[in-house]
């Protein structure tokens, strides 16, 4: 029984190019209620997967790793097929400067947005973490990724990936295909960057509380430099 | 033959309806005033016959309101006893003469006919002049005549057509005056017997008062936010790819869809893309009519942003004078937030006015002579007045400066609305190049029509483009990849701060100005020529004498009501030299927006929320929707709330007050 149930999980998983390490499986498998039907098993399963930190849960084929020399600087261009998996570790806006950001973010600790030059209360009545549609910047955004190996790569989403913004949760993962990769740089492209959801709840809790503080200190630093 | 008691607001409002109505009218001295005449005249109102018409007038508000004697002593009583102690209503020693004199006269009349401003504040002084003559002749039919402007046909037609006061509006303005006296005289007492002690003393007769007005701190609160996003601003570089090619001679720029990135990388990888690509595809190529729309008519708010930023006045001096050229017939009421023009009004006559004027008087020939068009309807309708516009021709040179200059932009906003949008042709032209996006724009003005006479407005020519057709390729001369630097905010300037104040509901459009007026005049921000050097700095308006006799209360309401003709004289002080105004606050004005979002209230009171809420159950009385008391104890519970979470929490402002000022000072 377990292990049918084991190869169903991995086909359904699989299916979405992720493949778990067998002690995750195992695991998994012994924290649940024997009786649970399967269709229910899967969800919680992948659910249960999208919140784990790849680099532990996952042993992937090669082919859906990055190449070991894929942070070669010296490559104009180079194509992979994927489909690789990864996890986001970081995300910026870089298409609006870094103290804007500071000074919005400031304004929705305040509990006020703006519309034109109204400012707005943004009263508690919105469901928890709802961002009001005026803030959601259209980037372009600069990721960082990493594979289940830990092999970090930035990203840049120059076209608009539907789902990627700043209001992500940090442990999204991505299947991507088809990319080309650009001086070590991976270029998301709409149609060849799925988005598979789930988070790392930790790595997700420190990110967001140190955003703030990490733009201000990015924009100082900056404005030494130049 | 009856008699009639008419009663304006002001004297020149008085002097200027009793010619029309009765020309040349016999002016009688009144005992105990200097400005105010009765003029005696008879007239037929089409309602009564033939009258025998006193008309006299006020100067603005002749009540007022004060605590009873028990608390207006400093030291007598809690400030927070302020929220509800007793309040008496009673003529203004200063209005007593006036006040007489409407008495005297009232015995004698059958009615009692009211000549004030058509607004809120005009309704509630009518309630006023209404209470006083009552008292003497209980008998007396009371209505009220409604116009917008001084102008002669216009004041006959009104005459004709008496309406009743509007309670409800007389209503909402009687909150507001309960709650300014209240809140202003809680908050100012407390705040000020708090911090005294550590404000540096700066010319001792004037004390040490720190006023609170529920409209004055979110206005220093935009003048204070926008001060600290200029001093906490952090510069930061960007870059960004220009493409150039050329066409038939003409160099054509074009630039970056992106505009520019905060990434160097970013756009080293994009630059490159680009550079590997070798040419670019043009996607779209389109020549089209545009236009640029003729301005609104004029409301308020705009006369008073387009006179800080062209006119070289302050909000208030602008007011100041046009309040003069209305009372002169000049202009109509300038107290207006209608920008639509009423489709029964015959434009063309007021145009046609203009005709005889040397430097615009082409313009308007030309309107008549078939050019006129109709113009534009924005959103807003008052009900009360049309959008300010010309009413009568003068001279120009028969004016002195500041009333020249803002009667010329009434007469040029006025004809130009009148007249036609500007028509151009607008081209342009998208590349994609490495994936990315360029584009160029060019305009060729065609037709400047109402920018002859409105220059205002810029709208120029551009450069030519070639001709280029989708899908054809070429090799760009050029791309360069450059940088940049963001660049600071600046101070915020008074058309900035009007626009910030109208948006978010602070005051009336005819109260802005003079809580502008009254926050330099507090000392809490100071105002400088933009531009005009670190020295400049002109620690502008030391108000009249009358500014705070160490009772301080924070009117909504306008103060210099009737005295505005004393207020123009002193008000124009402030540096001549030309240029917008930008406002700096003082440490005492930071020390005190910073002390109260300390605090931690949900709301601070230097946020303009709660007046915003204020502004809307105002209006809510005005249409009948709420009541004046509920208003009241609602407005009471809310700002009582936060009275007592303030004075719990004094340490907080007590700890922000002096930390700025010890150290800037």
């Amino acid at each position: 029984m377990a292990n049918n149930l084991c190869t169903e999980l991995k086909v359904h998983l699989s299916s979405r190019h992720l493949h778990p390490t067998d002690a995750w499986l195992q695991t998994f498998i012994s924290t649940v209620r024997p009786n649970t039907p399967i269709p229910a098993l899967k969800q919680t399963c992948l659910f249960r997967l999208l919140a784990t930190d790849i680099t532990n849960s996952l042993d992937q084929p090669q082919s859906s790793l990055f190449p070991s020399d894929v942070l070669n600087a010296k490559a104009q261009s180079r194509f992979l097929a994927g489909p690789i998996v990864c996890q986001v570790l970081d995300i910026e806006d870089i298409g609006s400067s870094r103290w804007s950001q500071v000074e919005s973010l400031e304004a929705t600790e305040r509990g006020e947005t703006t519309k034109g030059r109204e400012i707005i209360r943004v009263t508690d009545d919105e469901p928890n973490g709802a961002i009001p549609t005026s803030t959601i910047s259209k980037g372009p955004f600069k990721i960082l990724l990493q594979d289940a190996k830990g092999t970090k790569v930035y990203a840049l989403d120059l076209s608009g990936t539907n789902g990627l913004h700043t209001g992500i949760s940090m442990g999204t993962k991505l299947v991507i295909r088809n990319a080309d990769v650009r001086r070590a740089v991976l270029m998301l492209e709409p149609g060849r960057t799925q988005i598979l959801g789930g988070k790392i709840e930790a790595l997700d809790k420190v990110w967001k509380e140190g955003r703030k503080e990490r733009l201000m200190a990015a924009a100082r630093a900056q404005n030494s430099e130049a | 033959m009856g008699r009639i008691l008419c009663v304006a607001e002001k004297p020149s409002i008085a002097k200027a309806v009793a010619n029309h109505l009765g020309g040349q009218v016999r002016a009688e001295s009144i005992r105990g005033t200097q400005y105010i005449k009765n003029y005696k005249f008879d007239y037929n109102f089409q309602r009564w016959g033939e009258s025998s018409v006193t008309f006299t007038c006020v100067a603005g508000h002749v009540q007022q309101q004060e605590f009873t004697d028990r608390y207006r002593k400093w030291h007598a009583c809690q400030p927070s006893d302020l929220f509800d102690a007793p309040i008496h209503t009673f003529v203004a020693e200063s209005k007593k003469a006036i006040a007489a004199n409407i008495e005297q006269q009232a015995r004698y009349a059958n009615v009692l006919f009211i000549w004030t401003d058509c607004d809120r504040e005009g309704e509630h002084i009518g309630t006023e002049i209404r209470e006083i003559a009552l008292k003497a002749n209980r008998n007396l039919e009371v209505v009220r005549a409604k116009f917008s402007n001084i102008e002669r046909a216009h004041i006959i037609a009104a005459a004709r057509n008496p309406v009743p006061l509007d309670q409800a509006q007389a209503n909402a303005v009687s909150a507001r005056i309960e709650l300014d006296l209240r809140l202003g005289a809680a908050f100012t007492r407390m705040q000020t017997l708090s911090l005294q002690n550590m404000i540096p003393q700066q010319g001792e007769e004037r004390g040490k008062l720190i006023s609170y007005g529920s409209c004055q701190f979110p206005t220093l609160g935009f003048v204070v936010d926008r001060y600290l996003r200029v001093r906490n601003f952090v510069p930061e570089p960007f870059w960004y790819i220009k493409v150039v090619h050329e066409k038939d001679d003409i160099n054509v720029k074009f630039s970056w869809r992106r505009g520019h990135l905060f990434d160097r990388m970013a756009v080293t990888i994009i630059y490159e893309r680009c550079l590997i690509s070798k040419t670019a595809k043009v996607t779209k190529m389109q020549t089209k009519p545009t236009k640029k729309w003729k301005p609104l008519p004029l409301t308020t708010v705009e006369l008073q942003k387009m006179g800080s930023r062209f006119l070289n006045m302050t909000s208030q001096e602008v007011m100041n004078v046009a309040e003069h050229l209305y009372t002169q017939g000049w202009i109509s009421y300038p107290r207006t937030e209608t920008d639509q023009f009423d489709a029964g009004m015959d434009l063309r006559a007021l145009v046609q006015k203009q005709v005889q004027d040397s430097q615009w008087g082409g313009f308007a020939q030309g309107l008549v002579n078939g050019g006129f068009s109709q113009p534009r309807d924005g959103r807003n309708n008052d009900k009360a007045h049309p959008p300010i516009h010309p009413v009568n021709y003068v001279v120009p040179s028969t004016l002195n400066e500041q009333q020249r200059k803002v009667y010329q932009f009434v007469v040029r906003r006025f004809l130009a609305c009148c007249s036609e949008d500007a028509v151009g042709e607008a081209t342009d032209i998208e590349i994609e190049y490495g994936g990315e996006t360029f584009h160029a724009h060019g305009l060729t003005v065609i037709a400047r029509n109402y920018l002859d006479v409105y220059p205002f407005d810029k709208w120029e020519s551009s450069q030519n483009l070639p001709q280029y057709t989708v899908g054809e390729t070429f090799e760009p001369n050029e791309a360069t990849m450059h940088d940049g630097k963001t660049s600071s905010p600046t101070y915020l300037t008074e058309p900035e701060l009007i626009a910030l104040m109208d948006a978010n509901g602070i005051g009336t459009d005819a109260t802005m100005a003079e809580h502008i007026a009254k926050i330099k005049e507090r000392e809490y921000v100071i105002s400088r020529t933009k531009g005009g050097g670190g020295g400049a700095t002109t620690a502008s308006t030391r108000g009249g004498a009358a500014a705070g006799r160490g009772r301080g209360r924070g009117r909504g309401g306008r103060g210099g009501r009737g005295g505005a003709a004393a207020q123009s004289g002193g008000a124009s002080g402030g540096s001549g030299t030309g240029g917008v105004q930008e406002f700096i606050p003082t440490t005492l004005g930071i020390a005190l927006i910073e002390g109260y979002d300390n605090v931690g209230i949900e709301t601070s009171l230097s946020k303009p929320f709660l007046r915003k809420e204020m502004e809307v159950q105002m209006k809510a009385i005005c249409e009948g929707r709420s009541t004046r008391n509920d208003v009241v104890q609602q407005n009471l519970d809310q700002y009582r709330a936060m009275f007592n979470r303030t004075t719990q929490q004094i340490n907080v402002l007590k700890a922000v007050s002096i930390s700025p000022l010890a150290l800037l000072s």
